[in-house]
């Protein structure tokens, strides 16, 4: 009954067909155009964020401060066997010395390193999940014995602000996603309003020729259906556009920080429904605007 | 006149229609009306509307007779009294019903009321369009229509592009094309020359013969010597000046057609 575009092409005549009423599809379209946007970058950053996120706070970084070289590459490889053999550490990681030396050489420059200065040793792991503090620092009361002066930094730690970043931003997008959505079906609203106002005489003229309410409001409903179809076609598609261009810019951005910042498949099938559910507003709005104009009169 | 014949589609048996003829159309009994809280504009109506009869309706402007035409189409409830309808009480008629009862009633609105978008056809095509009449079947009687008030060549034609005379000749076509059961027309006839007016009144008549009840409200007294047999109705200042129908032709005497 909502979706009644299926009308015999008689009935298509008595109101008329194939003009545009006005900016009403160009506003549909500029707001749906915004609202789709608004939609995806916050899904896009709720993607990267579970995804990426997860990823990151999985893993730490073991480090032995240990000076004398032969002791601290002694303990390194202990270490190493003792994370083994952890279950709850899904990958361990040893990075070798020559890697170490040149992580640091653009801080400390090429002399300083060359010379024998000490520098710790490195033990990439990764965790099933996510550790929390307290799994850390069992760990580390675990390590103590075989390495004394160890150092252990989860990622989730020194992550956390940006991940705070990411959650504010993304439930301020969401914040502008509802406003926005509101805005637009105020929109439909004074549109489907002003294009009674527009057809309100022939109404009345079908009314005063026996046409019922129901004959009315299908034909009003489908008038202004595709007016927000229309203003939906474009502004879904003036977003998409806008969504997978900028989607290749950020794939191609180092670090990687951003890789996965991009629109899953779900949603897009979400930034699908937008349009249709503002077209259902736009059709359920009609009926009643009309139903409830011709309920006045007798 | 067989465009006539397209409200055949929708009309009942013979016998029906014999049965039909016997009971009035209209029945008015001390009916008043009054717009919002002034005094009344329709004071003390009762009168009855026969089938196939012909009725004229004089009175000075603003006597009431748009707004005593507009309760014979049900545009408006009576603020009292009683109204009978096709045998039904107009009244207590619960408002999904009255679509139907509107479809049995053709009207000519004073200011024509066209619709603005639509072309001529397909404003003389709305009332056949509006009771689901096919597009195959509506073709021929609307041609035909547009043949009879002259305007063929305009067929395509906005309301706005045609001239005062030509939209109430799309008017009364609108409203006769469905062979409406009663034909309600204000002023039909103010926008056009004796010649047209002539022309229009024969369409009326033609009607009349084949059943359908008139009434028409009109200044031009010129125009009641040309229908044979109409009866005639007074309104003054919102009364009926000569209700019992001592009428200034004698009461047509009922003829049952078919
Ligand atoms: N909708 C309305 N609200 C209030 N008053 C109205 C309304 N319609 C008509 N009237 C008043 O009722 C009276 C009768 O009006 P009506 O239109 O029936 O006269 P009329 O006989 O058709 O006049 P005319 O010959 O000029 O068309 C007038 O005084 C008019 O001002
Ligand atoms: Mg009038």
């Amino acid at each position: 009954m909502l979706l009644d575009f299926a009308l015999p092409a008689h009935d298509r005549k008595l109101i008329p067909e194939g003009r545009l009423s006005g900016p009403m599809p160009w506003v549909i379209a500029i707001m749906l155009f915004l609202t789709l946007l608004i939609a995806a970058m916050g899904l896009s950053l709720a993607y990267a964020i579970r995804n990426g996120g997860d990823d990151l706070a999985q893993q730490a970084t073991v480090q032995i401060i240990e000076p004398d070289p032969i002791e601290r590459a002694t303990q390194k490889v202990a270490v190493s066997r003792v994370l083994r053999e952890l279950p709850e550490i899904a990958d361990v990681n040893s990075v070798p010395d020559g890697e170490v030396r040149n992580l640091l050489k653009p801080w400390l420059g090429n002399d300083v390193i060359d010379a024998d200065i000490p520098v710790p040793a490195l033990i990439d792991i990764r965790f099933k999940k996510a550790p929390d503090g307290a799994t850390i620092r069992a760990l580390k009361r675990r390590l103590e014995p075989v390495a004394p002066k160890i150092r252990i930094d989860s990622h989730s730690s020194w992550m956390a602000p940006f991940f705070d970043l990411m959650s504010s931003l993304i439930f301020l997008t969401f914040a502008i996603f509802l406003l926005l959505l509101i805005a637009t079906s105020a929109v439909v609203i004074l549109a489907v309003r002003s294009t009674l106002n527009t057809h309100r005489g022939t109404i009345e003229i079908m009314h005063m020729m026996g046409g019922t309410d129901l004959q009315a409001a299908r034909l009003f409903q489908r008038r202004v259906a595709l007016d927000a179809l229309l203003g939906g076609v474009v502004g879904f598609g003036a977003a998409a556009a806008v969504i997978l261009t900028l989607g290749g810019r950020i794939a191609a951005v180092e670090p990687a920080l951003l890789a996965d910042a991009s629109l899953p498949w779900y949603g897009w099938l979400i930034l699908a429904i937008i349009p249709l559910a503002v077209m259902g507003l736009a059709m359920l709005m009609a009926r009643w605007t009309v139903v409830s104009a011709l309920k006045k009169m007798l | 006149m067989s465009f006539l014949r397209a409200g055949y589609l929708a009309c009942p048996p013979c016998i029906w229609r014999v049965f039909e003829l016997m009971q009035s159309v209209v029945e008015f009994d001390n009916v008043g009306l009054r717009y919002g809280t002034g005094a009344e504009t329709l004071t003390d109506l009762s009168f009855t509307l026969y089938p196939g009869s012909f009725y004229f309706l004089t009175g000075a402007s603003g006597a009431g007779k748009t707004s005593l035409l507009k309760l014979l189409y049900l545009a408006h409830r009576p603020s009292r009294g009683a109204i009978r309808m096709f045998g039904h009480d107009a009244i207590t008629l619960p408002r999904d019903r009255l679509p139907g009862f509107r479809r049995r009633i053709g009207v000519v609105f004073q200011d024509f009321r066209l619709v603005p978008h639509l072309s001529t056809f397909d404003n003389i095509a709305l009332p056949l369009r509006i009771a689901g009449i096919q597009e195959k079947d509506l073709r021929s009687p609307v041609t035909e229509m547009l043949d009879w008030i002259g305007l063929t060549e305009r067929a395509d034609a906005r309301p706005a592009t045609l001239s005062g005379g030509e939209q109430q000749r799309v008017a009364i076509a609108r409203a006769v094309i469905g062979r409406p059961e009663m034909l309600v027309a204000d002023e039909p006839t103010g926008n056009v020359d004796p010649e047209m007016a002539r022309r229009l009144l024969q369409l009326f008549a033609a009607l009349n013969k084949l059943g359908t009840t008139v009434v028409v409200a009109t200044h031009d007294i010129h125009l009641l010597q040309e229908i044979e047999g109409a009866q005639m109705m007074r309104l003054d200042k919102g009364r009926l000046s000569d209700p019992t129908g001592s009428l200034r032709h004698p009461p047509r005497p009922l003829v049952l057609k078919n």
